[in-house]
């Protein structure tokens, strides 16, 4: 018995299930960890990710590309992060209430016009052309590892880049220092003459693409070539898990999200032994842990430092 | 001598508050010049407009001659101004070389930050000025002294010739202190640099100025050479304001012990100790005062024995009863109301109505409530009605929010509510603090009439003369200790500047 | 606060965000081949024109209102609870859950056994992320979020297992409660049921202490400036933490209420996010009592009425999220655009203050 377990657990199939499902959610993470940088508290991304997939279908269906999808997918998260930063930057409104109205705006606004156009099934019956999965050739032959890192969409792959990318972006270029600085001191920024709020606006469209490709790829990749109403499925708030986990940083948010994925392939895959539903908490419960830490660990951090300037004052 | 700063007739006014009131004054290039006054004198504001973090709302500013028409921080710097602000403008989680570079990064391959030629300037830097700090550490992990000295570096990176240095010393140890003065000795007399230091501790200002300006209340009360003064004509420049009052009838003797502080031990918000081993107790029917400059323990001392700041160290008594680890509602319950120093943070709930601002701490009283928990609205209303009117609060009535009516008003609010509880024991932080002089004579009665009344009153102030006016004793506070205890009849404010800035005197019988 | 003064530019910001929600929501009608006129008397006669239809919408404004209210009574003291949804999934599993193990009692005895399980599971569930609010200052809004999903996954994995319905064609569901149990119904085949008594009784309490008891008195000095609440005497973290208990008691009882008064046995159909839509009547409302009550039967009427509309006009029901959001939006912005303005105001009145000022010295000189 133990040793099917293990088995089950350790088969290529769950890893392979874990890098699917995870991308995703690391895609919006990206995206979530530039807002969360420049200071924004971003819970609106599940609606970002909603409206990316539906256009993202809508683009290629109509254009009959799934390029022109994703390209659409982009464009409209280009627009999105100008809308949430114009109210939760210029007009300063609440961020919570904006992000909030934001995914039930999603849900209404997708679901609404997705039985406008394709009517009450969905796209189910529609040629939504979709991406081809990838074979890697020589590794796909690698016995196990084969087995799990090749075949998947083409997603599966960019992401890698992305998260290489945007860890180049954040950590070693100016605008990216520029844009950590404008979330943790806002005013320093300002007085070595840069625009905190720009950065932010800068921030908010970038965490929009992010999200409209993270739709993308749920649309045209993870469910090749559909779009079901409210297909986020809470994939934002997993997202923003991640941010808030790997401490806005890309490999780590992207771990993060292969943690979130391998509970998942794990839940998916383990159903005859435990509740796939229990296994789900995990990776909530384990954030919930991680912030108290962080939180705890700050607080010893400054009891420290003043100790230090206890004993230089008085030796 | 040439000037290199010219402030012509420069106003700031912000929303209620003149904060600068038609300032001129010049600056000449290779001196130390200090700039003295007591918090909220305006010191701060004509430095920001300096650095063009803001913009003078009246005045024409030159640098080198040249008027300054663009004010932003970006264009002071391409003047060669530098500023080290009074609460750093750091990043954190920010190496130490990436703060120094931030917003004019060393690049490589055309778009990427060069991390390494960041940290390779530093070093240059700190080679150069003989300001020792480790470029890859991180800033958040570092000594407040460090950090200062990551600021200066910040200044001189980008090529700065004007240094501002705001309140540099508030946060360092003496030996810290002694040493930024030699870099900026070494900086002034090398490269002939400007240095402008704001601070209110007059000692320091002898030790490095050149020159000194005394600014109080928005205004430039005088400008002088370092050498031509010392410490006590620089106090009696910076407090006091010159009005001549009626004097005030002090009767009965004083009484028992009603607060009574023994080796106490306070920190700051920092975890520094802020009060260092303080005593003293304050007898009913007398008003003690507490002379000190700015920054050395009163606020904290008095938050500590109200309840609001934690002791860590020593006792606090009051009427009999230990206070020491006990909540602000229970050391009310003991006897002890209180006029906080910030009123706008701590004195009152700026949204709330008039009314309710005045019944704070009474709302559980029968009289309030029906049943014990339905408030009963009329009478609170004529409650505070009758207070509105016995302590002339001057405004559009008791329904309005406390935080639209004016400073002087708001403290009405705040020492209406607190005097009408008549506690043995009263704690007062800054009773007339930007308020206007008429007011200011109905506090000062007000308090004399709680003292008469067999009040025990502890009294701060910024304001000297106010101290004098209103103790029967007073103590003065320097970095935490008591440094002195005396009649106040029996002593000069002159004497008295002595004890501020340092000087011990064991304590009178 | 001797009487509740009419704010009438909210009243003026709230009546224009919904005409121009209306109106976009009309354009969109239009966009999409709809005759809007059609369409919207459509979704008036979907909340109105029988007594099923009033009832439902009745029901659903009462679940709109107490969640409103109980996001309203944290936001009073500072402490934001997002994590209704969860209480209010606990509340009703265990509610329902508890029906099933009391079956052979009275229903004098389980009914408020029930509601009071359900009450401690939502307090509990409450009191977790207040207390790593009030102790260690870990911010309440994240918390309670992950909290929510957690409880959507531990009601699922109790549904469809331990405390799974015998019914094989039910997939994730709690047993039947016996037919005693069910709370009667106002309106015969709609979901109004007696829970809307129960409901009016707390909503009036919440109004009453908010406004009326010195306990309400210091919560709102308490979400108004802590420190000054303190300082005061006053103790803050206790205000806090109870009060957000009490929200989440209050969710708790609301799924209990639909698990009694509608669904008769705990299912997903309990709660549709319905905390966030309360939430969302919360935010339009300011966090004020009076106008929660007002805005969940707007939102009410709009939802139930969009059903309605869809299936008399063939409009999809979903146009109403669109709506509601539209009016946040149009409050945020309207909101956001009237600080902007009075910002620039207070500037340009100094320059002018110091200006007048200055001319007014030279003449003296």
């Amino acid at each position: 018995m133990h040793n099917n377990i293990w088995s089950t657990i350790f088969d290529p199939g769950t890893f392979s299930q874990m890098l699917r499902s995870a991308t995703p959610v690391a895609l919006a993470a990206l995206g979530g960890l530039m807002t969360e940088h420049a200071g924004i508290m971003n819970i609106g991304m599940d609606g970002m990710i909603l409206m990316g997939a539906f256009v993202a279908a809508v683009g290629s269906y109509f254009c009959a590309s799934a390029a022109m999808g994703i390209l659409a997918a982009m464009l409209f998260g280009i627009l999105i992060g100008l809308f949430f930063a114009l109210f939760t930057v210029k007009l300063k409104s609440d961020e919570f209430i904006i992000g909030c109205a934001l995914n039930t705006f999603a849900l209404g606004v997708t679901a609404f016009l997705s039985r406008e156009i394709f009517g009450l099934s969905g796209t189910s019956g529609y040629a939504v052309p979709s991406l081809p999965n990838v074979t890697i050739p020589l590794i796909d032959r690698i016995p196990f590892v084969g087995k799990v890192l090749s075949g998947h969409s083409i997603f599966v792959y960019v992401t890698w880049l992305l998260v290489f990318l945007m860890w180049l972006f954040v950590y070693r270029t100016p605008m990216g220092l520029w844009i950590r600085a404008s979330g943790e001191s806002p005013e320093t920024l300002r007085t070595v003459g840069k625009n905190p709020e720009r950065m932010k606006w800068i921030a908010s469209i970038l965490c929009g693409v992010f999200c409209g490709l993270a739709g993308a790829h749920l649309s045209l990749g993870y469910l090749n070539g559909s779009f079901v109403e409210g297909m986020s499925a809470s994939r934002g708030y997993i997202a923003f898990a991640c941010v808030i986990f790997a401490a806005a940083n890309p490999p780590r948010a992207y771990i993060a999200a292969l943690m979130f994925g391998f509970f998942d392939a794990l839940g998916l895959r383990l159903q005859s032994y435990v509740s796939s539903d229990l296994t789900g908490t995990i990776p909530y419960l384990i954030t919930i842990i991680m912030m108290v830490y962080v939180v705890v660990s700050r607080q010893k951090r400054r009891e420290r430092l003043a100790k230090q300037q206890l004993q230089r004052l008085e030796p | 001598m040439e000037d290199e700063i010219r402030f012509s007739h420069i106003s700031m006014e912000f929303p209620g508050v003149l904060a600068n009131d038609d300032i001129s004054l010049s600056i000449r290039r290779g001196e130390v010049f200090a700039l003295v006054g007591e918090n909220g004198a305006g010191k701060s504001t004509l430095m920001n407009i300096l650095y063009g973090i803001n913009e003078p709302t009246a005045g024409e500013l030159f640098v080198r001659g040249q008027k300054v028409t663009a004010f932003n921080p970006r264009a002071a710097i391409d003047r060669g101004i530098g500023m080290v602000h009074q609460h750093f403008m750091l990043v954190p989680s920010f190496t130490v070389a990436q703060n120094i570079v931030l917003g004019q990064e060393p690049r490589k391959a055309g778009a990427l930050f060069d991390n390494r030629k960041a940290e390779q300037l530093t070093r240059q830097l700190v080679a150069e000025y003989g300001l020792e700090v480790d470029p890859t550490a991180e800033v958040r992990d570092i000594s407040v002294g460090l950090q200062q000295r990551v600021e200066i570096l910040k200044t001189l990176y980008r090529g700065a010739e004007i240094l501002i240095l705001d309140e540099p010393t508030a946060v360092l140890t003496p030996q810290e202190t002694d040493e930024l003065f030699e870099v900026i000795r070494s900086i002034v007399r090398e490269k002939n640099m400007t240095v402008i230091i704001i601070t209110h501790k007059l000692y320091e200002v002898m030790a490095i100025s050149d020159r000194v300006g005394v600014m109080r209340a928005g205004k430039l009360i005088g400008v002088k050479n370092t050498a031509e003064v010392d410490e006590h004509i620089l106090a009696s420049m910076m407090v006091g304001r010159p009005v001549l009052f009626d004097h005030l009838d002090k009767i009965g003797e004083p009484g028992a012990v009603a607060i009574e502080v023994k080796d106490l031990f306070v920190a700051d918000n920092r975890g520094l100790p802020a009060v260092r081993g303080a005593s003293f107790a304050v007898r009913k029917g007398e008003v003690l005062g507490i002379a000190a400059i700015e920054g050395n323990g009163q606020s904290e001392l008095l938050e500590a024995i109200t309840g609001l700041r934690k002791i860590e160290r020593g006792t606090v008594t009051v009427c009999g009863q230990n206070a020491v680890g006990k909540t602000p509602g229970e050391i009310r319950a003991m006897g002890v109301s209180h006029v906080p120093e910030d009123r706008l943070s701590t004195g009152v709930d700026k949204v709330a109505s008039v009314a309710d601002n005045l019944l704070t701490g009474r709302q559980r009283e029968k009289r309030f409530n029906r049943f014990g928990f339905h408030q009963r609205r009329s009478t609170i209303d004529r409650y505070a009605q009758e207070l509105y009117e016995k302590f002339d609060i001057r405004g559009a009535g008791i329904h309005i929010p406390v935080g639209s009516m004016s400073g002087g008003n708001m403290q009405k609010v705040v020492v209406a509510r607190e005097f009408t509880f008549d506690s043995p024991a009263l704690v007062i932080s800054q009773p007339t603090r930007g308020v206007d002089i008429g007011a200011m004579e109905f506090f000062h009665t007000r308090i004399i009439e709680r003292r008469n009344a067999g009040a025990a009153i502890l009294l701060s102030s910024a304001d000297l003369d106010e101290v004098f006016r209103l103790s029967d004793r007073i103590i003065t506070l320097y970095e935490g200790r008591v440094t002195g205890e005396f009649r106040a009849d029996a002593i000069t404010k002159e004497e008295i500047g002595f004890y501020m800035t340092g000087a011990r005197k064991e304590a009178e019988q | 606060m001797k009487k509740q003064r009419f704010d009438y530019g909210y009243i003026l910001t709230l009546l224009i965000s919904l005409v121009v929600a209306l109106l976009i929501g009309a354009g969109i009608l239009a966009l999409t081949g709809h005759n809007p006129l059609v369409a919207y008397r459509a979704l008036l006669g979907g909340a109105f024109s029988n007594a099923r239809h009033i009832g439902d919408m009745l029901e659903y404004a009462m679940v709109l209102c107490l969640c409103g209210l109980a996001c309203d009574i944290g936001s009073r003291v500072g402490i934001f609870n997002v994590g209704g949804e969860g209480q209010l999934l606990l509340g009703a599993i265990f509610a329902a859950q508890i029906g099933v193990w009391l079956k052979a009692l009275s229903p004098w005895l389980a009914i408020p056994a029930a509601a009071l399980g359900a009450m401690i599971v939502g307090g509990f569930y409450a009191w977790i992320p207040g207390v790593l609010k009030v102790k260690l200052k870990v911010n309440e809004v994240i918390t309670t979020i992950m909290l929510n999903t957690v409880a959507v996954f531990l009601c699922q994995f109790l549904a469809k297992g331990p405390w799974k319905n015998t019914n094989k064609n039910i997939v994730a569901g709690t047993g039947n409660l016996p037919g005693s149990f069910w709370l009667k119904k106002l309106v015969p085949g709609s979901n109004l049921s007696t829970a809307i008594i129960a409901a009016a009784v707390i909503t009036f309490l919440v109004w009453y202490i908010l406004q009326k008891t010195s306990k309400g008195y210091e919560m709102r000095l308490t979400g108004d400036n802590p420190r000054f609440a303190k300082y005061a005497g006053m103790k803050t973290e206790r205000i806090v933490l109870i009060t957000m208990v009490i929200s989440g008691m209050m969710c708790g009882l609301v799924g209990m209420f639909r698990v009694y008064g509608a669904e008769h046995i705990y299912k997903s159909t309990v709660s549709n996010e319905y905390y966030f839509e309360g939430l969302m009547v919360a935010m339009i409302a300011q966090y004020a009592p009076l106008p929660t009550i007002v805005i969940s039967l707007i939102f009410a009427i709009l939802k139930i009425g969009a059903m309605g509309m869809e299936t008399a006009a063939g409009v999809p029901k979903q146009l109403y999220l669109i709506i509601q959001t539209i009016v946040i939006f149009c409050m945020a912005a309207e909101t956001g655009i009237r600080a902007a303005i009075a910002r620039n105001r207070e500037r340009r009145a100094a320059k002018q203050d110091v200006k007048a000022r200055k001319e007014g010295g030279n003449e003296h000189a």
